[in-house]
């Protein structure tokens, strides 16, 4: 196998810790429950990542900013980043100033964060889950205009069975109608479920064996 | 060492002595062992097309971050991404690729500059080709539609974890006519792809990304050694199936459950 590194320090140090969290994974106790060294060694290594990925999300913060900014900058949709900006501004001071309170009450408060995420954040997104619901449902309709063929015909019929089957007033008059919705979710939907997670588990183990060896490299290494 | 641990390691050391085995053995011809995905050959047009037409090609590497299961689909998405930019680098826009979380647009942002930098178009790399658009699903999902729904986008390619939510995405793109391939490893999130994406990605097609977007030999060797594994899968639940019928489940139990 060929492969060109380029950054051999960067790819040397992650499949070194990728290979002791993992050996940690299999390894990390022994048969009395007691960590291992190895098993020590990888729970400190995922402290470590959690902790980065905290640090990450504020440069994520950054990003984001940084991002409408040059927005405005440029004249792209600059109502829309100028407000976006002004939310986040607003939220860090409303944030600072709780921290603050209960710093200075020596009990947690967070009252106004509260309330944004209550009143702003909450309603914004159920409004989204609604704008979905409806998406969801012309989606359904155009998927047989856009896909004919047998596996779209039958997910169609599938998504229509359980939608009718899910009206109490139906499913209790109609016993047999009841059978057919628990048969559904219980014998096809559960095995079709199963077989694609097994897929995607050895895509997942196969995903990872790449990044351990380097074939992989998603830090630019 | 526990018995369990002891067994995914042999497991682990299989699944990576197969994929050696494939390597070793699939230099001739690299691309023979692949079954047809029409999502790959529309991409590949789609590729071409925007470079053509000057638009822009948008990546998506959902919000599953970097810890835990979900982080494989945003890997993959990584690999796709570093792909992708490398073939679209000629083209007038550069590819943009945004995430809903900070460490993956980070990662976004590395594989970038290290492709341009390795085909020597360094200076065409900018900070906001890798973007946030949001923290919490819906507000990544919101913030990913802007550049989805835009002119200049010529398709949009989502390979990570995405939910529910990624339906408000795909709809943007049918509705800016704009093609729409994605993939995810969330079981809801296929679903709602499958009714709702131009080319939807099912289980694990979207960890067979690489291998057909010519990442490298190893990526075709991991999906033989899926596809090895998928059958010995099948055999072990037919046979599960079979022992069942038979009344011998129990007893079948009982000698594996002795010899652990």
């Amino acid at each position: 196998m060929k492969t060109r590194l380029r950054a051999p320090l960067p790819v040397a140090i992650a499949i070194g810790f990728g290979l002791v969290v993992l050996l940690g994974y299999f390894f990390g106790e022994n048969a009395d429950g007691q960590l291992t060294t190895l098993g020590i060694l990888r729970d400190y290594f995922l402290q470590g990542a959690v902790v980065v990925g905290g640090v990450a999300l504020l440069v994520g913060v950054f990003n984001l900013a940084s991002v409408h900014a040059q927005k405005i900058k440029r004249g792209e949709g600059a109502v829309y980043s100028f407000i976006t900006l002004l939310a986040l501004a607003l939220t860090l001071l409303v944030g600072f100033y709780d921290l603050t309170m209960t710093y200075i009450q020596g009990a947690p408060g967070l009252y106004w964060t509260r309330w944004i995420f209550e009143n702003i954040q909450l309603p914004v997104e159920t409004s989204l889950m609604a704008v979905l619901l409806v998406s969801l449902t012309f989606a359904a309709t155009r998927l047989l205009s856009r896909r004919l063929d047998l596996m779209s015909g039958v997910f169609v019929a599938f998504v229509l069975v359980l939608l009718i089957t899910a009206i109490p007033v139906i499913s209790t008059r109609v016993g047999l109608l009841a059978e057919v919705r628990e048969w559904i979710l219980s014998v096809p939907a559960v095995g079709g479920a199963r077989g694609i997670l097994l897929g995607v588990a050895l895509g997942i183990v196969a995903t990872g064996i790449r990044i351990l060896t380097g074939a992989d490299r998603p830090y630019g290494g | 060492m526990t018995i369990s641990g002891l067994l995914g390691f042999i497991f682990i050391l299989v699944f990576f002595g197969l994929m050696m085995l494939f390597l070793a053995s699939g230099h001739e011809q690299p691309d023979q062992h692949l079954r047809r995905i029409a999502a790959f050959g529309k991409l590949r047009r789609a590729i071409g097309l925007a470079v053509e037409a000057g638009s822009r090609l948008h990546v998506s590497i959902g919000r599953g971050g970097v810890v835990g299961p979900q982080s494989a689909a945003a890997f993959v998405g990584l690999s796709m991404l570093e792909q992708l930019a490398g073939s679209a680098s000629t083209g007038d826009k550069p590819p943009v690729a945004t995430a809903g979380d900070g460490t993956l647009a980070i990662l976004a942002q590395d594989t970038m500059r290290a492709t341009y930098k390795s085909i020597g178009l360094g200076d065409q790399f900018e900070m906001t080709s890798g973007q946030v658009t949001g923290l919490t699903p819906f507000s990544y999902a919101a913030g990913v539609l802007p550049l989805v729904s835009d002119n200049k986008t010529g398709a949009s390619i989502l390979a990570g974890h995405f939910g529910s939510e990624v339906a408000l995405i795909t709809d943007a793109g049918e509705r800016s006519d704009n093609l729409t391939l994605a993939g995810t490893d969330s079981l809801p999130g296929q679903a709602v792809l499958y009714a709702t994406a131009h080319e939807p990605l099912i289980g694990e097609e979207l960890y067979a990304g690489g291998a057909y977007l010519n990442a490298g030999p190893m990526h075709e060797a991991s999906l033989r050694t899926q596809d090895a594994f998928r059958w010995a899968l099948v055999t072990v639940i037919l046979f599960g199936t079979v022992a069942a019928l038979f009344g011998l489940d129990e007893t079948i139990s009982q000698i594996i459950g002795n010899l652990l």
